[in-house]
């Protein structure tokens, strides 16, 4: 379904740094970058997972997207379209384009609008149908959802849903304006495992159904090839590997993905032994970070190689590249 | 809706909203034996105010500014009479007292809603707007913080000679707010970066829509939290005032009943008519700072529980 | 004789409108030196059962019955001055979430100083910094970073240091509820390696207590599937693994992505778990399961053994599974 369609969003060399300010007893202010020259294409109508620990910048590259936040250097491109100058009504007509289902369901929806409120909004604001309508589509959304029958839902309020229940009006909420991309910030990081597969088979679902580009952000491998066509995977702020997500998963090229893999606790308890042993069992003290971002921790690294030059994107195969020397 | 569905959903899903939280928050005051003793202390006060009509009607002597006892012309003591006794003048203390009440309800309430109001209304704008309108009206607030404001109504009053009740009111709450505005300026900046108001954005919403849609409904509960604490200070400014001579000269309030005992000499000399305004003055400032510790109690977010994970 | 024996527990919260049955008629043994593990979704009743076992119940909790037995003493019968010797001594936790409620202003090493010089005032503090310089070694964190604050630490150092403490007084049952659910994958490994190590080496019991099954699969060699308040399946966990029979173990390892086999569609649980104030009779799995017979409804699922190291609480597995 993904061959050969073009590109939908394109992000050119995106640097993105944040000022923190020191606490009392904290650090000092200094500086985070939280993404070093990232580039990214994503293909209309695919799933696209970002994977990377908490702290790697999955979530600021989504808030960047959805135009909640602004780069240093680099663009952003919506359908050739620089997203980052626009202003007024071009802005309103981008926000109808772009979605966000944030990560935690407890925060993002509003405790005191009710589901029809919460998830009617949008069309509100961009005035879209008259009363009448607004009801019937906040309906149908919510149905499509897995709320159902909505008329059980729609007069309720966030404190008496559950978790899962929760997450699936926030998706509704996203998904009314029938966008057509979606940054789907770890939307289950938060939920159960069972209550989790629900909502990947949501997200399943509207992909089907609508053909809508996903970006899905998560730290868990295994969620993102169940899910994904895509998958690139990010450590402090650099994109180290990205490749169709059979590929990443079953043939993986740099050393932290390899990494990464191997971590993931596995069900299959024959199969649990260590694959790669690409991870040191002691950190190296780097000095200064001149070279790779994950030097300090690569078993496969050479000192003066690694420590000194910041590997490119090496091309490995059809659309799979990764950041390594060794790869 | 129609019946047949209502009927099958579940109790708590039909009501409005608000009257869960208001019964789920009227539960929890209920709790609270100082809110109750405040609650009851009030609704004496209110029936004061309220009373404070009936004794003119019964008799124009009980005309609490005008109205003369004729065949008394110096303060005396209880009576059938006069059941708290008469001032320098022959005039009724009790009706006074009654109409004592209604004035402080009236200053208090007014007062705290207008300072409520402006704080409210400040605190959420240099909060949400940030950077230079947020420096600058913080600033304004700090400079009035820290304005003595006995002191410039005394030289405004000295400027005006007399002050209407209203123009003491306006005053109050112009002095008032920025205590307010600093608490739902921090309550909103921490509302500002929460999810659900990034979540209006990326759907487009506009700045107005943001503020009174979202962050209005979640500030409003603390506002009416500083309007308790808020009458009571105004009510003890106007007191303090009136004490002072600087009180509206046409209205009966019980700090100027204060003001007579002892601008005739009767401080040590007749304490039915130092007592009741004095205790009147401490019980309903009491009353109503016992109301808001227990409205504090229902609003206090570690006992509000939102959601568990894991 | 097994070293904690636990019969029938039953565990309540007083609550607004009544009582909530967290947990229900819950037995396991455990033996010296072996590991168990405890698996279910959020508010299943795992944090209730593992601050029962050492008597932490919040105020409004109680044990309304059953019996826990450690080291040959029943724990229920202790006074609280006996309780004191038992906890951190013999038994010691790893709360949810201690990371983050270590002391900001404190530094690290110090807190664990405290905490061993409290539970053993014969200790000279001296004497317990070495103690703590070893367990850090013991734990993986460098010497040079016991005087540190816990802002200078990662997630990772940070749990290692709520480890540490929890192994201070060489107890002999740990009990470690989500000891990594805060932390990353890689991290999450070594923490896990870590604490099966230590496991192996001392020969310390733990319990295991995590809503993510891989995490328990890897580090318990037995494992207890909780729903709803109550063990549905227990066992040997390669047993487990490989011939789930109640349906609710099925359905939470059909819903769980894995990284390798067949990409299958993943069939979650349908509905939401059920509300423990007045919970349904019979089985309390039943308005999810997929193969529920009427039955079900009425009659309490029964324990049914299907090997010695295995066995199921589940009315239709005793019927029909062809056992
Ligand atoms: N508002 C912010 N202010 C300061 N630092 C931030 C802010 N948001 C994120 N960061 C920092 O940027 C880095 C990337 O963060 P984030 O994108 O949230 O990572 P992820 O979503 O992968 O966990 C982290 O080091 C984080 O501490
Ligand atoms: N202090 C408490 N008071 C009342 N109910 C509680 C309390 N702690 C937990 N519960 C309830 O007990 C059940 C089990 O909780 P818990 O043991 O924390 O589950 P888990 O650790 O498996 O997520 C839940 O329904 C929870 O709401
Ligand atoms: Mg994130
Ligand atoms: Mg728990």
């Amino acid at each position: 379904m993904v061959n050969n369609s073009e590109a939908i969003l394109k992000l050119h060399y995106i640097f993105k740094k944040y000022k923190t300010r020191g606490t009392f007893f904290g650090p000092q202010s200094k500086d985070v970058i939280a993404l070093n020259s990232i580039s990214l294409k994503i293909l209309k109508g695919e799933i696209f997972g970002l994977v990377g620990e908490s702290g790697s910048g999955k979530t600021t590259v989504g808030r960047l997207i959805v135009k909640l936040e602004k780069p240093e250097k680099g663009e952003i491109y919506l359908d050739g379209q620089e997203i980052l100058s626009l202003r007024g009504d071009q802005l309103k007509g981008f926000r109808r384009r772009v979605q966000m289902i944030f990560q935690d369901p407890y925060q993002s929806l509003n405790p005191q609008l009710s589901v029809l409120d919460a998830v009617s909004e949008p069309l509100i604001i961009h005035k879209i149908g008259n009363n009448h309508t607004i009801e019937e589509i906040t309906r149908k959304t919510i149905s499509s959802v897995g709320l159902s029958p909505p008329d059980d839902f729609i007069n309720r309020y966030p404190h008496q849903l559950s978790g899962g229940q929760r997450q699936r009006v926030a998706i509704a909420r996203a998904m009314i304006l029938k966008p057509e991309i979606v940054v789907a910030d770890e939307p289950t990081s938060m939920l159960d495992a069972s209550i989790s597969a629900q909502i990947f088979n949501i997200l399943l679902q509207m992909r089907e159904a609508s053909n809508i580009t996903f970006l899905f952000i998560t730290h868990s491998l295994a969620a993102a090839r169940y899910l994904c066509d895509r998958i690139a995977v990010i450590y402090k702020g650099n994109l180290m590997e990205i490749g169709p997500a059979e590929e990443i998963l079953h043939n993986p090229k740099h050393p932290y993905t390899q990494a990464l893999i191997d971590a993931l606790p596995k069900l299959d308890l024959s199969s649990s032994k260590k694959y790669y042993n690409s991870l040191r069992k002691e950190e190296r003290i780097v000095k200064e970070n001149a070279g790779c971002p994950f030097f300090s921790r690569c078993n496969v690294s050479d000192e003066t190689k690694c420590g000194q030059n910041i590997p490119p994107m090496k091309e490995l195969g059809k659309s799979h590249s990764a950041a390594c020397f060794y790869a | 809706m129609n019946a047949a569905q209502l009927s099958t959903d579940n109790k708590n899903v039909i009501r409005p909203h608000w009257i869960n939280r208001f019964l789920e928050g009227w539960s929890i005051y209920k709790k609270s034996i100082l809110g109750k003793i405040g609650m009851v202390l009030l609704a004496v006060f209110a029936l004061m105010a309220i009373s404070s009509f009936i004794p003119p009607k019964i008799n124009p002597m009980y005309e609490p500014m005008s109205g003369v006892d004729p065949y008394i012309s110096k303060a005396t003591g209880p009576s059938m009479r006069h059941w708290l006794g008469t001032d320098f003048i022959g005039r009724d203390l009790f009706s006074q007292l009654l109409v004592g009440a209604r004035i402080a309800f009236l200053v208090g309430i007014s007062a705290a809603f207008m300072s409520v109001f402006l704080g409210t209304a400040i605190g959420m704008i240099a909060g949400y707007a940030g950077k230079f309108t947020d420096t600058l009206l913080m600033r304004l607030a700090d400079i009035i913080m820290v304005m003595p404001s006995l002191l410039v109504l005394l030289m405004l009053s000295a400027l005006f000679s007399k002050l209407s009740i209203w123009f003491i009111v306006l005053f109050i709450a112009l002095f008032r707010w920025p205590g307010v505005s600093r608490v739902i300026r921090s309550q909103t900046l921490s509302l500002k970066h929460r999810p659900f108001i990034e979540a209006a954005r990326v759907a487009g919403a506009s700045h107005l829509r943001i503020i009174f849609r979202h962050i209005m409904p979640n500030v409003l509960p603390l506002s009416f939290l500083y309007m308790t604490f808020q009458v009571t200070s105004a009510i003890i400014i106007e007191a303090a005032l009136a004490f002072l001579g600087f009180g509206d000269p046409s209205t009966v309030s019980w700090g100027m009943m204060l003001q007579w005992v002892w601008k005739t000499g009767h401080m040590f000399k007749a304490p039915y008519w130092l007592l009741p305004p004095g205790i009147c003055i401490s019980l309903i400032t009491l009353s109503f700072y016992m109301l808001g510790r227990a409205m504090d109690e229902v609003l206090d977010p570690r006992l509000r529980k939102e959601g568990e994970n894991y | 004789m097994p070293l904690l024996e636990v019969k029938d527990l039953n565990i309540h919260y007083h609550v607004q409108g009544g009582i909530l049955k967290a947990v229900e008629g819950i037995s396991f043994s455990l033996e010296k030196g072996r590991s168990l593990g405890f698996v279910g979704e959020s508010g299943c009743g795992k944090t209730t059962l593992g601050m029962a076992l050492m008597r932490l119940l919040p105020s409004n909790g109680f044990i309304s019955d059953g019996q826990i037995i450690f080291d040959g003493e029943d724990i229920r019968k202790k006074n609280e001055e006996e309780m004191r010797k038992v906890r951190w001594q013999k038994i010691s936790m790893i709360f949810q979430a201690a990371m983050n409620a270590l002391n900001p202003v404190q530094r690290v090493g110090n807190q664990i100083v405290e905490a061993i010089t409290t539970h053993s005032p014969l200790l000279k503090k001296d004497e317990a910094f070495k103690m703590v310089k070893n367990l850090f070694q013991l734990v993986g964190i460098p010497g040079d970073r016991i005087k540190d604050y816990p802002h200078q630490y990662s997630g990772g150092m940070k749990q290692r240091a709520v480890i540490a403490m929890a192994l201070a007084c060489k107890p002999k049952l740990i009990i470690a509820d989500e000891p990594t659910t805060a932390l990353d994958v890689i991290v999450q490994d070594q923490i896990l390696q870590e604490i099966k190590g230590l496991q192996e080496e001392f020969q310390i019991s733990i319990i295991f207590i995590s809503h993510d099954i891989s995490v328990v699969a890897n580090v318990s060699h037995e494992i207890g599937i909780m729903y709803a308040g109550e063990l549905v399946e227990y066992g040997n966990t390669e047993e487990v693994f490989e011939s789930p029979r109640h349906p609710y173990t099925k359905a939470l390892l059909s819903s769980y992505p894995t990284l390798n086999g067949e990409k299958n569609m993943l069939t979650p649980i349908p509905g939401e778990t059920p509300n423990l104030m007045n919970p349904q009779t019979g089985c309390r799995f039943f308005d999810r399961c997929p193969n529920a017979i009427s039955s079900c409804k009425i009659n309490p699922a029964e324990w049914v053994t299907i090997s010695p190291t295995h066995k199921v609480l589940c009315y239709q597995c005793g019927r029909d599974c062809g056992i």
